[in-house]
């Protein structure tokens, strides 16, 4: 679905490179998560992603970038945004409009969606991220969550084939972020939308990432399956990435030979090893 | 203060108005006040305000603008008084005629402020840039521009808001009664108000332009803004104003 190779970005005006000979492949259908402590060069990787880079943030643009087989730079920016659909970071600047109703209606009507499949559309957006109730309230009486979700129902109703979300739990707390990655994980075996997100909640990520990348200083550091990348937490940790407390102990009981597998994802995993252990 | 440019739902008749009339209305107000030369008349201007704050259901935001504007019109009224020289001597310096003046245009300040702030707050902007790109075939680019400029007043209020209380809580004195020293400690924060804006609005227009800023045209729309008979109605009313103005 989407292929990067070597691609190097240089935003106008700054000394070094944002992102460094990063070559990636994600697989059609895919849940993909990258990581990487602050300044790694995430952002710049997902606006490369969905053509925004280098096409609003101008700049040294090397390799390649492919999505659905267009090449970002040749191709137009709202075409490849047709295609990856991405929720940005800062959910305030993304939200355009005052109502939850129009905020939907904004993609819609832009990429000239038939006026008779927009009703069906926002339904659809609705209720997959559960806000049918927001629908004609005003943006600033929501509350931050509901704001994201917002920001991703808007995004959904142009069902894109790639769903991008840069740091959607930012600003969510634990109950409402693990909420965001069950939508995400709908959205991904329900729809076969390909999931690319930016998260800096290992816990999240390891538990429903397929795959994971781990960025830092602009470069690749590694990528893989998540649970061959959790094999290397002490590597992670150095780099200033954190482990889940889970893959620690996994590799603990591993180094002491209690343990067959190196690495343990979530917390019903490591009980049932520590059970098996115990008993 | 902040609060008054936020959209106020609602369902009056004022709501029910095309979003063209609304403004259609606001601008009327305004020029009956500078063509009209009757003290009673700009009088019955500021009820007519007030009656429309009442009619869309925002009566209290009307009277908190007319608070908000009530320092200036003073200051206003004062400098009036003083410097108008014809006319009979009523008192010391002033003069019969200072006072009608005076009055006359402390009246028309606050008739011109009152009406369009009042149809801001109870129309969405989507709807009123929508409007304007559908009925009146404005370019959706300055439709956007301006209602964006417009959607960012509040965010900035809010913004410098936050500067204010995050340096007032590093010992900056901004809660000091001194008006001038206030505003010599605010220009300073003007810097890293307009970085956060440039940044802000640059990031909303990556936002526009992923979600198909560009394809925008004048069918775009989803909804529709016809013409009803209240707003036959309304527009009447306006002509009525002017006519009323020019004649009295």
């Amino acid at each position: 679905m989407i292929s990067i190779e070597s691609l190097t970005f240089q935003y106008e005006g700054s000394t070094e490179p944002a992102v460094k000979d990063i070559t990636l492949n994600i697989e059609d259908g895919g849940f993909f998560g990258i990581i990487g402590p602050a300044g790694a060069g995430k952002t710049t990787l997902a606006r490369a992603l969905c053509g925004i880079v280098p096409h609003h943030y101008k700049g040294d643009f090397y390799g390649s970038v492919t999505v659905d087989s267009m090449d970002t730079v040749d191709s137009k920016m709202t075409d490849i945004c047709r295609v990856v659909g991405m929720v940005f970071q800062d959910v305030e600047s993304q939200i355009i409009s005052s109502v939850v109703e129009d905020e939907l209606l904004y993609g819609l009507e832009n990429y000239g969606i038939p006026h008779e499949e927009i009703e069906e559309r926002m339904d659809f957006a609705l209720r997959e991220v559960g806000i049918e109730d927001l629908r004609y309230r005003t943006i600033a009486s929501l509350s931050g969550g509901q704001r994201q979700k917002v920001a991703i129902a808007s995004v959904i109703a142009l069902r894109p084939k790639v769903l991008l979300l840069d740091e959607p739990t930012g600003e969510l707390d634990p109950g409402s972020s693990r909420q965001v990655f069950g939508l995400l994980k709908t959205l991904n075996e329900k729809y076969g939308i390909t999931i690319v997100v930016i998260e800096q909640k290992i816990m999240l990520l390891s538990e429903f990432a397929k795959e994971l990348a781990v960025m830092s200083g602009g470069s690749m550091f590694c990528h893989g399956p998540v649970r061959e990348v959790l094999k290397r937490a002490r590597e992670l940790e150095e780099i200033g990435v954190n482990c889940p407390r889970v893959a620690s102990l996994a590799q603990n009981l591993h180094k002491e030979g209690l343990l067959k597998t190196p690495v343990l994802i979530n917390v019903d995993e490591a009980e049932a090893a520590v059970r098996r252990l115990i008993s | 203060m902040k609060d008054l440019f936020q959209y106020t739902a609602g369902d009056s008749v004022i709501h029910k108005l095309n979003p063209l009339t609304r403004i259609l209305l606001a601008v009327a107000v305004c020029a009956a006040a500078f063509v009209s030369d009757n003290l009673y008349y700009l009088v019955g201007l500021l009820c007519f305000d007030m009656l429309l704050g009442l009619l869309a259901g925002v009566f209290g935001k009307a009277l908190s603008l007319l608070k908000g504007l009530l320092k200036i019109s003073i200051f206003l009224f004062i400098l009036q008084i003083l410097f108008v020289r014809k006319g009979n001597r009523v008192f010391w310096i002033i003069t019969d005629q200072g006072l009608i003046l005076a009055a006359k245009v402390v009246l028309r300040l606050m008739i011109a402020c009152i009406p369009l702030a009042l149809m801001l707050a109870v129309t969405q902007i989507s709807d009123l840039a929508n409007a304007l790109v559908q009925v009146a075939h404005v370019p959706y680019k300055y439709a956007f521009t301006v209602t964006t400029a417009i959607r960012f007043i509040p965010q900035f209020m809010e913004e410098m808001a936050d500067i204010m209380e995050a340096q007032t809580a590093r010992g900056v004195e901004f809660d000091t009664k001194n008006g001038l020293k206030k505003i010599g400690m605010m220009l300073p924060l003007c810097v890293p108000l307009l970085v956060t804006s440039v940044r802000r609005t640059d990031a909303a227009a990556a936002a526009a332009e992923a979600r198909g800023f560009e394809l925008r045209n004048r069918t775009s729309g989803y909804k529709k803004y016809p013409f009803h008979w209240c707003d036959l109605l309304a527009v009447l009313v306006c002509a009525a104003l002017i006519a009323g103005a020019v004649i009295i």
